[in-house]
């Protein structure tokens, strides 16, 4: 019995291994929220996370030579816009003193250089040379200087990896800064981001600053996402297309930012509890 | 034994190569899967059983250090399939003649799209993407680079076979 048994597992051996391990991985992407494969994942991403940071001296000299005259120009457009931002802040506080309004919070950043980049697919990742060491936690946004990047999903001691906003898997509460529009900011593959869930009478044009919006348990509000590249009437259907140019140049993506913001928990949870 | 612990070394710089430099290969955000290149020559070399096996691993580990929370699991599944396909072109007669031949590259082509396939049909569920506008915008482009890429081994191979000869 146990011989033919054994006869036949020999016979279609193939096969056995492709259903054990299709088994396996399908076991995988259902189950993968455990604590242990949590911790081999922070050891595998740190084990790759210091190798990448080892080859991160490896320069490409044709980037430089390009980031060098990029940050040239925008060193003159931010002298310009300090200026600008200092007037606006000093009215600013006058106006919120008269209208006893509650101050924001002052976001502590933490400075990170993009050690790696994973181009696989539709899965856009970076690894950072900061982590729990630093106080980075999963869900923590990640900004540059031109705008929002992405957000932590994993860390170890000393890195971490983030989801970038040219990712499928992310999605960004929004709205257009001039007609307070909202919307949902998602990838689809495209050069360019889409903002979703806009109804056709909405005022939206092309050229409109798109931000993150106050409904993000995520995000903290004003960030710039991008720009309105272009809309398009869908027909058929009550939404408008609207396609937004990312602000980050995601390509020369070299230094970055992690904001330390952690969503309010009681907000969360509140929200959570109210959901059906 | 030596030649398994080999393999097993081998594997690990893969992913390694993969993780850490495919970065400087990609051209216009497409890479080239290294992976996929070292399952295939694998295949060739070993048969469907070895090939399975090392894809489930290979793609598990590379999943560890680079998959997203919720699709961890992904690659290993589709690589397993992968080295599956790849091992049926298996011929023990005809191993240096396939690894380093045009048969090569043609295998590393058809296991990629097979790959490639199976990652957009479970990656894009549930989205409004459509997987086959994904497969022509990404996972095309990635198999020719990948097939490009295994020219490469193919011509070592041959090279070293003609000079034994």
């Amino acid at each position: 019995m146990y011989k033919r048994l054994f006869e036949i597992v020999q016979l279609f051996k193939e096969y056995f291994l492709l259903a054990l391990f299709l088994v396996a991985s399908i076991a995988l992407l259902t189950f993968n929220e455990n604590q242990q494969i949590r911790a081999i994942r922070s050891v595998a991403v740190a084990s790759v996370g210091f190798l990448q940071d080892a080859l991160s001296f490896i320069p490409n000299y044709f980037d430089l030579r390009r980031e060098n005259k990029v940050l040239r120009e925008l060193n003159l457009t931010l002298a310009d816009e300090v200026s600008r931002l200092r007037e606006g802040r000093l009215e600013n506080i006058r106006l919120r003193q008269l209208l006893a309004l509650k101050e924001r919070g002052v976001y502590t950043y933490v400075s990170a250089n993009v050690v790696g980049k994973n181009l696989q697919l539709l899965r856009n990742t970076i690894t950072l040379d900061v982590g729990e060491q630093d106080s980075v936690a999963p869900n923590m946004p990640i900004v540059s200087e031109s705008g929002l990047v992405g957000k932590i999903i994993a860390t170890s001691d000393r890195y971490s990896i983030g989801q970038i906003l040219l990712n499928r898997e992310l999605r960004v509460s929004a709205k257009v800064q001039r007609s307070r529009v909202d919307g949902i900011i998602r990838w689809d593959g495209g050069p360019s981001l889409s903002l979703q869930n806009v109804v056709k009478t909405m005022d939206v044009k092309e050229g409109d600053h798109v931000i993150t919006s106050d409904y993000s348990s995520v995000f903290p509000p004003g960030l710039v996402i991008g720009t309105v590249s272009s809309t398009h009437e869908n027909p058929g259907t009550l939404f408008e297309e609207v396609e937004v140019m990312p602000a980050v140049d995601f390509t020369r993506l070299e230094e970055v930012f992690v904001i330390t913001h952690i969503a309010d928990s009681s907000r969360v949870d509140l929200e959570q509890h109210l959901q059906p | 034994m030596r030649q398994s612990a080999g393999y097993i070394l081998i594997s690990v710089l893969i992913v390694l190569l993969q993780t850490t430099l495919a970065r400087y290969l990609a051209i216009e955000s497409i890479a080239p899967d290294l992976l996929l290149i070292w399952i295939v020559s694998l295949a060739l070399r070993e048969g469907q059983s070895t090939a399975t096996v090392a894809g489930f691993f290979l793609g598990l580990l590379f999943d560890l250090i680079s998959g997203k929370d919720g699709m961890l699991g992904l690659a290993a599944l589709c690589k397993t399939v992968a080295g599956f396909a790849a091992g049926y072109f298996y011929n023990e007669n005809k191993i240096v003649q396939m690894l380093g031949g045009y048969q090569f590259v043609l295998v590393v082509a058809v296991a990629s799209i097979v790959h490639n396939v199976l990652y957009f049909i479970i990656f894009l569920q549930g989205t409004e993407v459509g997987w086959l506008d994904a497969v022509v915008l990404y996972g095309f482009p990635t198999t020719v680079y990948t097939a490009a890429l295994a020219l490469l081994p193919m011509f070592v191979v041959s090279r070293r076979s003609s000079q034994l000869s």
